[in-house]
Parts: C-alpha cells; structure tokens; sequence
C-alpha cells in the first residue's frame, strides 16, 4: 500500500514538473531545457527515475523467483544494505568522476548483485525442497545464463574503456563483473551438481566432495580476484577501503574451504585404511540403519572400533566436523594421534598371557650383549632327539666354549639379534630375510599400561597380531638360516641323516598343530639334527655345532620363549631334557594358544 | 535424489507421525520448506508448567544432522534456560566446540545420534527440572532458587496466557 501511494505521489509529482513547464513554454525543447535548469524538478525526475528502476527491478524478480521466502528477503536486505555502504564507500575515491552515468552503472551494478544473491539462495533451496518443479529448472537457467552474458558484456565493456581511456572508475566497474562472473560460475556449477542428485535414485556419495572442490577453486579465483585488485587501486588511486570487508570475508571462506578439504581428505583417508567395511552378517546383527541420516544400510558401510556401523559417507562428512564416534563419542583418532612411543607399545605388545617374559634381547645389542644373550641355555624342555647330541666332552667344551665365545662376538650384531648365527666357518649363501624388532620388554611395563594394552579394541587386537607376525617372521628367518647350514654342511661333505623320522615323530608329539611357522619351526629343528652322526675330520666342528646347539635353539625358539611365561635362567650350560613327553611341543602349545585366544577375541 | 538432510527430516517427520511422543507436537511449517518447523509442547505434569500447550519453532541448518537446530518459543516464557526472546539454551541443542556457559561436557553436546523428538524431550525435561547454573535468563534462574513461589506465581500466569484463559 505505502509503495503504491510512493508511486502515485512520485508520478503525480512528475506530472506536475511537466504540466508546468509545458504549461510555462508551450514547446518541447524548451520545456527539457527549462526542466534541466530547474534544481527541485529535476530532483523530482530523478526520485521519478528511482522508482521507475525499482518497479522493473521488481517486475524481473516476479518473473525470475515468483514470490521471495521470508529467509530471502532477510538475506537480500542484509546484504543490500552493506551493498549500499561500500558503494557510497567507492563513491568517494571516484568524486572526481561523480555524474548521472556514474550513478547509473552503480545502481545497475546493485541491482545485478541483488539478482546473483536472490539466485544463489535460490540454488541453495534446490537441496531443501521436496518439489522442484520445471518453471523452477526453466527460471534458473535462464536467469544464470541472462547474468552470465550481462556480467561479460558489461566485463568487456569495462575493460575495452579502461584500455582506450586509462584507468577510470570502469576498473571498479569491470573488477566486480569479474567477481559477479566467478559467482555466476559458482551458482551454475552447484545447480548442475543438484540437478544431477535430484535425478539419481540413490544417493550421490561423492556430492559433497565435488562441491568442496568447487568452493575451493572459486574461492581461489576470488582471492586472486581481490589482491590484484587491492594492488591495482593502492598503485592508481588510494586504499580500496570498500573492498576490504568483501575480500576479509572471501579470504575467510577461502581458508574454511580448503581446512575443510584437507578434513575431508583426512576422513577419507581414515576410513579407508582404520576401519574395516561392515560385513552384510554385521548389518543384519545391527538394527541394519545408519543413525546419522535414518536410512537403511545395504552396502558402503564402515564399522568403528567401538563397533557401532554407519554409511560411510555419513561417517565422512561426519568426521570433517568431529573425528568421534556419533554414537559413543569414542575419539576414533586417539590411536593414531598419541605419542609415539605408547603406539608402540600397543603395537608390539604380545598376546596378555605371557605378561613378565625375561627381558627379551634390545634390538642393537653391543657384540658382548649377544654373547650373553646366545649363552643362557633354554630352561624348557629340549626334544628328545637332542639328547644324543648335546654335551659335548668336557675337555673339549672348554676350548670350543671360548672359540664359540670369540666368535659370536665377532659376528654382526644385528644378525644376533633376531636370528643366531651358528658359526663363522660358513658364509651366508642366500640373503636373509630382513629380522624384525624382538618385543619390547612387558616386565618394565605398570599395572596400568598393561590393562590400557590389553581388551577388545582394534588397536590391542592389531598389536596383538602383529607380534606373532613379528614371531612368525623370526621362525621364517630361522627356517632360512637352517637351509643355509644344512647347504653348507654338504658343501662341507658331512654325511646328512635322513630326518624323516624324527620329523615324523616330532610331528606326532608336537599335537595337532597346524600352523604354517610352527609346522616351520619342528621341521627345522629335525634339520638341524643332521650333523648328529658324524665322522672322521667333521668330528671337532661337530662338537662346536652342538656346543653352539642349545644356546642357538634358545633363540630360535625364542618366539616361544617370549611366549611362555618363563623366565631364563643364566647358567650358561645346556640342561638339555630327556623327557619323551617335552619336546618343542609345550612351546608350540602356548603359542597356538595364544593365536587361537587372539583369533577369538578379534572375532569378538 | 533430494539432499540427505532433506531426506532425514522427512524420515524424523514420518517417525513423528507414525509414533508420536507424549505431550509433543511437531512437524514442518509448509509442505515446500522442511527446514523450518513448528512445534507444540505440552507443559510436563506436576511442575509450575503444568497444562500449558507452548508453541516453538525450530530451524534446522543446511548440514543438518551434522550441525544442530535451533529452537525458539514463540511465546512469552519464563524460564532458566529459556533467552527472553525464546532461544532455548540447552546442551543437546550445542554443536561441540562451542560452549556459551562454559560447563557443558561434550558427552551431552549435539551429534547426528540426536533428533527431534530427543530435542523436545530434553525441553519438556528441561521444563521440569531448570539447570539454574546455566542463566540464560538470570532473573529467572534467580527467581527459581530464592524465590520458588513467585516463579510458580509468572509459570501459572504463562500456561493461562498459552491457553487463552485470563488469569
């Protein structure tokens, strides 16, 4: 009502200005001329002029948006209204170029802005509403594509003027249709990415992912758009103050968007490698939906550590806003994110059981370190099959205990570490497999670090894992060592027992197991029984061979040692077992133990 | 395919009609805008508040479920953790990370597992049992401690004025 009385009183005004200057002159031309010289009639022209502009101002946004919504029209009187100021803002570095066309491609360019607001919201709206309709599809596009070309001739024709003219207030004018074409851009590109999702009949993962992109490369564009600017008015003119509130809020976005994709990235990242897909056996367990957007788990779903499934897309844009369980609030970067040293621990931490081992060898022993650690004999039970082998005669012992002394410490301390060296007559033929770290020593742990170590969470079930992996690739390494010496023990013509029996027998005593590495670790062992029958010259090396026997078989079944709950004791000579019922099967129980408690508890 | 907080809505909306919860009404203001609901939620018995039917309106973000709504009577209500204007102030309705009392903890923040109908029965809780250390309006949470029968004195005077009688 009030803008129509607006209207009336402007047009009647108007009408009055030109009845009375037709009434004063008669003529036309004298009557424009006589208009133009008076003040109050041409400012009743120019309120005239206003009114005209916003009626058709109003007229396009009828036919381009229909009617505004209440947050729209909220939007738009905000954002005119800082509009507004810079524009008066900008009106001050260009006084000089103050005139009626001046005024003119400024309210034009509001106007513009306002259509580009009114159309980004709109968009925005696409992803809200339940209906969109084609008079929706046909008004969008066609107002997109109506600015795009406005925002580029007016782009060109700015830029043409500040080429032939020099630098004039056409440089503001050409650096906002810069800007208003990245928007257009902006707005068109999230329109398709819509307009494709609103087609689709399931969702579309991988929306958000390419809008972040989008957000990020038009607020690079934007950045880029505003500091060339900046630099371009502080050359020319002065100080672009009214730039400045515009360029802080784009440079804002722009650092939002790309901490979000690096979030993103992260998330991604994380679920793909942390989290294991949910098993369809899993999804029918669960309730089968995802509590993020209610919708019903069919595939692409991650399980958390704490057990609880979502989409995983869900989880993704979930975790760019929080790395914690939406459920339990379980903070599922935590594993990842401590220190390193406690990590670790968790990694390397063996199965609960075998909690107070003796200190087990440190990973860079000094050469006297690995004497030590070769001397002290094993206290569990040695097969029977060694018997006959072990104890060498004391009068021989005691020189072959010194050159056995001498000459593992002369031996590379790394190989001593992890897998023993049996002597330094024989060089290695094939390469080593690489000897991985021994686990860290649990009788240094507290109370409390063990309790934190222990329990079904991933991270204490991969730890777990991973040392019988570490455990297994000993035993491999042993395996190897073994081929060697046995290559070596023919090159050094020694006559080789056929081991078959005893391996039988040894399998037979060594329970059902049927683990590769411990399969591995008895076959070896009968391998190693081979210089047992010797003869003539190997006589004296075969002495060493078994001197060096128990203390090697110590670390070779070091695995089980760590295993076992068992602490060494250091006299250093060999207390070798006769019992038929020990052999290494004790050791190899506990361990198949250990992988069946692991095995269960990762199922839990 | 709509977006998934569209999608959700509608699911919560559906949820909400098919099982209503006791003493609560909601659902979208108009068929085009899911974003923007009404509410309706009766006063819990035997508290000050009892009886009266108060309306709200909740607005929910683009991100919704990630980010929270946001909840406002739209009535005259005199409350602890109610602003004068209507805001609800309540920890649920609080993305983690920002904490305008300083004493929320973030196992009772906002997270995708919350819905409406959780949110409105916090506020019927809420209702029932004022956190007077969190003064979203002073006057009130004061009044509420020192003052009990001039609190229950203005609540009557609210359900009256929710229900159209004259007090």
């Amino acid at each position: 009502m009030r803008a129509a009385g607006v209207v009336l009183i402007s047009v009647a005004l108007t009408c009055a200005v030109v009845g009375n200057a037709y009434y004063h002159k008669k003529q036309f031309y004298p009557s424009v001329v006589y208009i133009t010289k008076s003040n109050p009639s041409m400012a009743i022209i120019y309120v005239q002029g206003l009114i005209l502009v916003l009626m058709a101002n109003t007229f396009l946004r009828k036919i381009f948006f229909g009617n505004l919504r209440a947050a729209e029209f909220e939007h738009l009187m905000e954002k005119l209204w800082y509009a507004v100021t810079e524009t008066c803002l900008a009106f001050t570095v260009f006084r000089d170029d103050f005139s009626p066309k001046f005024v003119v491609l400024f309210t034009l360019l509001l106007f513009l802005k306002s259509f580009h607001w009114l159309a980004e919201d709109r968009v925005d709206f696409m992803e809200r509403s339940p209906v969109i309709t084609w008079l929706f599809h046909i008004r969008v596009a066609s107002l997109l594509a109506l600015l795009f070309s406005i925002n580029l001739a007016m782009f060109n024709y700015a830029y043409n003027s500040t080429i032939a003219k020099g630098p004039s207030v056409q440089l503001v004018f050409g650096f906002e249709y810069a800007l208003l074409i990245t928007v257009v851009l902006n707005i068109n590109i999230k329109y398709i990415l819509h307009t494709i999702d609103l087609q689709r009949d399931s969702p579309w993962d991988n929306k958000p992912v390419y809008m972040l992109y989008t957000e990020l490369i038009i607020g690079l564009m934007k950045v880029t758009l505003y500091i060339a600017f900046v630099a371009i008015m502080v050359r020319i003119y002065t100080l672009p103050l009214f730039a400045f509130r515009p360029m802080y809020f784009t440079m804002r976005n722009f650092k939002k968007a790309f901490h979000d994709i690096v979030m993103s990235r992260r998330a991604i990242r994380n679920m793909n490698t942390l989290y294991p897909n949910a098993t369809p056996e899993e999804l029918a367990a669960a309730d089968n939906v995802c509590i993020i957007c209610r919708e019903e788990m069919v595939s692409a779903s991650k399980k958390l550590p704490c057990n609880h499934i979502f989409h995983t897309s869900c989880l993704r844009s979930w975790f760019q806003r929080q790395q914690t369980c939406p459920t339990c609030r379980l903070n599922i970067l935590r594993p990842t994110t401590t220190s390193q040293p406690s990590r670790q621990q968790q990694n390397q931490q063996p199965p609960p059981a075998p909690a107070a081992a003796n200190p087990p060898p440190q990973s860079t022993p000094t050469p006297g370190a690995a004497t030590q650690q070769a001397a002290p004999p094993p206290q569990f039970q040695i097969p029977t099959y060694w018997a006959h082998l072990t104890t060498p005669p004391t009068s021989q012992g005691l020189g072959n205990q010194q050159g056995q002394n001498s000459s593992t410490s002369q031996l590379p301390s790394g190989i001593v570490t992890g897998v023993p060296v049996f002597t330094h007559s024989f060089q290695p033929i094939i390469p080593l497999p690489p000897v991985p770290t021994p686990p860290p020593n649990l009788s240094n742990l507290t109370e409390e670090e063990l309790r934190s170590m222990e329990g079904n969470l991933r991270a204490a079930v991969e730890a777990r894992i991973e040392t019988l992996q570490r455990v297994q690739l000993l035993l491999d390494a042993a395996t190897a060592m073994m081929s060697q010496y046995q290559t070596a023990a023919r090159s050094a013509s020694i006559n080789l027992p056929k081991s078959d029996t005893l391996l039988s027998q040894d399998d037979n005593k060594s329970t059902t197991s049927s683990m590769d590495n411990n399969r591995d670790s008895s076959s070896c062992i009968s391998d190693f029984s081979m210089p047992s029958s010797t003869n003539g010259i190997a006589d004296l090396r075969t002495s060493e061979v078994n001197e060096q026997l128990t203390p090697d078989s110590s670390s070779l079944l070091y695995s089980d040692r760590i295993l076992r709950n068992n602490s060494l004791s250091s006299t250093p000579t060999p207390t070798p077992s006769t019992s038929s019922t020990g052999g290494i099967a004790p050791g190899e129980l506990e361990n198949l133990r250990q992988r069946r408690l692991v095995r269960d508890q990762s199922v839990d | 395919m709509a977006g998934s907080a569209l999608r959700r809505l509608i699911a919560e909306y559906k949820q909400l009609m098919s099982n209503p919860p006791e003493g609560i009404l909601a659902g979208p203001s108009t068929e085009e805008n899911f974003f923007e609901w009404e509410a309706l939620i009766v006063g819990p018995e035997g508290t000050c508040f009892e009886g009266g039917v108060f309306p709200a309106k909740l607005s929910f973000p683009a991100d919704y479920p990630l980010s929270p709504p946001k909840m406002q009577f739209t009535c005259e209500m005199f409350h602890p953790n109610i602003y004068t204007d209507g805001r609800v102030c309540i920890s649920i309705l609080h993305a983690p990370g920002d904490d305008p009392m300083g004493y929320e903890s973030s196992s009772e923040r906002w997270s995708p597992v919350q819905s409406v109908e959780k949110i409105l029965l916090s506020v019927v809780s809420m209702l029932a049992e004022p956190n007077d250390e969190s003064g979203a309006n002073v006057d009130a949470a004061k009044m509420w401690r020192e003052d009990r029968k001039q609190f229950e004195k203005i609540a009557d005077k609210l359900v009256r004025k929710s229900l159209g009688i004259p007090a």
